[in-house]
């Protein structure tokens, strides 16, 4: 590689490295444990999954209730129903095309365990919170500017960072096959960043790459593509657009008279699980509620096991029981179907098991790990007596900062498992001052400490600590101890717990070989300063 | 081990090369996928592009920092953004 390519890399890399690095770390953090967002809603509301059959909800009580709220005739009611979820579906019921029915229409989160309805705000979890976090959702309501710009935020650090891991590849190309498995954790500081950054940085490559590139996909992917093919290629009629893409929701022609009899919508979900073994309801729409046109569509999936794409749609006339419209599940997926499942299967890693989110969760914590060293390294590569002191006095404030606020993520998370295990039914209100508050304080702290190594020790302790007490605060708060909920099978709850002992220990780990490996480096530098005092009395005698 | 600046650019180009990275990078990714859907199937261009999009764009950005004349780059990702849809300014102005 020539020099002025390596060297192009080489700034490119750091520029928008250093740039995204903090916001991009709480990215990486968030959507970490977000690949366990549905365990940490079960393990929240102490409602395991394999407590709930969603094959044995009764959607004719759920329907019943709903109309005596709404008056459900001529209105679409929606069914979300998760089927990897835990017990939640959302419910979402429209304005009534029958014009007299002015009522207006509501979005719900109902619970198929407890049976009770709730909006989205009571029903907030912290699943729901570190998901959301993960793409900056709560940015969105800081201002009121017509587009969410906390999604465009995030969006914009993924294509970042997608960036920076193509310069940041090309930049080690000469050395990816010698330092493949370089790590070197008994040398200096520098080295041991360098290493994690680089060769981690590599192996890790592939992962952080489709991370990238469907998180840009997820988040800027209508405002930058959708929204300029519509303009140039669909006569800028964005319906056209969503038919060819499949993404139109079933809008169905009233007829206007009442179909004048009760519907069992059971018995059409019973019908369909008869018609394909194995599948899972994933959607339901309900049209026209009452009408003679009423119709009952549902999208069904098979798991993961069975098929890796296996999506399938029917659709029955209600009146009649006739099937208007029907789509195997285990018919082949084809290559459009496929390629729109694999954007999201990549990203949420749930086409596995939980060995497979456990895998995805160590990835994501490597990223962390690849941004965190990389300021390091942009840091110390600053600190030399050549750069003007002003420069080198901003560095350390900025590296401060974003290790501040980076680390001190950690202990509050951990702090936020407890808080929403003693106080569950909290919802947004809780816990956003309890998560943002808290972070803020400990940043606060952190940053006026000005010690990195602090940061990292302390923060590494306090997370270890907390982390440890999250199963403990289960088996108090709601008798679920770890054996309880392994006797009963509750392995959402358990994974929960048992994840957070191995989390608690590594940070442990961490913290034990940081203090370390700090006291060492200490003494051989106060060695070093003896030697050199010895030295120079030995002169002076010599002299004398 | 800051990179050495002999290689680095002129604040006047550095402007050129990052907006021509971002912005006409971003038209010829743009433009090569609307081009793609005049003959190809626009729903499997369009899902096809939810991957190739942000792959093309990244690699049109760094081509762009490698570029010696900002200017030229800039001239290049414009000429080809319009090449690329010249079936599409047929159809909407001059047909």
């Amino acid at each position: 590689m020539n020099n002025r390519n390596y060297n192009i890399y080489f700034n490119t890399h750091t520029i928008s490295g250093i740039i995204i690095s903090a916001i991009l770390y709480v990215i990486f953090f968030a959507g970490s444990f977000a690949f366990f967002k549905s365990e940490i809603t079960s393990w929240q509301q102490n409602t395991s999954a394999a407590e709930i059959s969603k094959k044995d909800i009764n959607f004719n009580t759920i329907v019943d209730s709903l109309n005596k709220e709404y008056n459900l005739y001529g209105r679409d009611i929606y069914f979300y129903m998760y089927p990897r979820g835990g017990a939640k579906i959302g419910v979402s019921v429209s304005m009534s095309k029958d014009s007299s029915n002015k009522k207006r229409g509501g979005y719900f989160l109902y619970n198929s365990k407890t049976k009770v309805q709730s909006n989205y705000k009571e029903s907030y979890d912290l699943g729901e919170f570190l998901y959301r976090l993960h793409f900056l959702a709560q940015v969105n309501g800081i201002a009121r500017l017509g587009f969410p710009i906390g999604y465009y935020i995030a969006g914009g650090v993924a294509f970042a960072f997608l960036f920076a891991l193509i310069t940041g590849l090309l930049l080690h190309w000469n050395k990816i096959i010698s330092n493949f498995y370089l790590f070197r954790p008994w040398e200096k500081l520098k080295t041991v960043w360098t290493d994690l950054h680089t060769a981690l940085g590599v192996i890790s490559f592939p992962f952080l790459f489709i991370f990238a590139v469907t998180g840009t996909y997820f988040l800027v992917s209508f405002p930058l593509m959708s929204k300029p093919t519509i303009a140039m290629q669909f006569d800028g009629k964005k319906e056209a657009f969503d038919k060819t893409m499949g993404y139109d929701d079933k809008n169905v022609p009233m007829a206007g008279k009442a179909i004048g009899k009760e519907i069992d919508i059971n018995h059409f979900v019973s019908e369909t699980f008869e018609k394909w073994d194995l599948t899972q309801l994933s959607y339901m729409q309900i049209s026209n509620y009452g009408d003679q046109s009423m119709q009952v569509s549902m999208d069904v999936v098979l798991p993961r096991s069975e098929k890796f794409v296996g999506t399938g749609k029917i659709v029955y006339e209600a009146a009649t029981g006739k099937v208007l419209e029907v789509k195997s599940p285990f018919e082949k997926a084809g290559y459009n179907g496929v390629v729109k499942d694999l954007v999201y299967t990549l990203h949420f890693g749930n086409y596995g098991g939980y060995a497979t989110k456990v895998l995805y969760f160590l990835l994501g914590i490597c990223g962390c790990v690849v941004i965190i060293s990389g300021v390091l390294i942009w840091l110390v590569a600053r600190n030399k007596k050549n750069i003007p002191g002003r420069k080198r006095k901003f560095n350390d404030w900025l590296a401060n900062i974003y290790l501040s606020i980076c680390l001190s993520m950690f202990p509050v998370t951990a702090a936020s498992f407890i808080a929403v295990k003693i106080h569950p039914g909290g919802g947004t209100a809780f816990i956003y001052p309890f998560f943002f508050w808290s972070w803020l304080a400990l940043s606060v702290l952190f940053i006026i400490r000005r010690n990195n190594y602090k940061t990292n020790r302390d923060s590494m302790l306090m997370g270890a600590i907390i982390g440890f007490f999250i199963p403990v605060a289960n088996g108090v708060v709601s008798g679920n101890w770890i054996w309880t909920t392994y006797k009963k099978g509750f392995y959402d709850i358990l994974l929960i717990d048992v994840f957070w002992l191995f989390v608690s220990m590594g940070a442990f780990i961490c913290w034990y070989l940081i203090v370390k490996k700090y006291q060492k480096t200490n003494n051989t530098k106060i060695e070093n300063s003896n030697k050199i005092e010895q030295e120079k009395e030995l002169k002076k005698f010599r002299i004398s | 081990m800051p990179a050495n600046k002999k290689y680095l650019s002129s604040p006047g180009q550095r402007v050129l090369k990052v907006t021509a990275a971002l912005f006409g990078g971003y038209l010829v990714s743009l433009s090569f996928h609307q081009l793609l859907m005049t003959f190809l199937d626009k729903k499997t261009v369009v899902i096809t592009s939810f991957f190739s999009m942000y792959i093309l764009w990244a690699i049109l950005m760094i081509l762009a920092f490698l570029a010696k004349n900002g200017w030229k780059i800039w001239a290049t990702y414009i000429l080809i953004s319009l090449l690329f849809c010249a079936p599409w300014i047929y159809e909407a102005y001059i047909k």
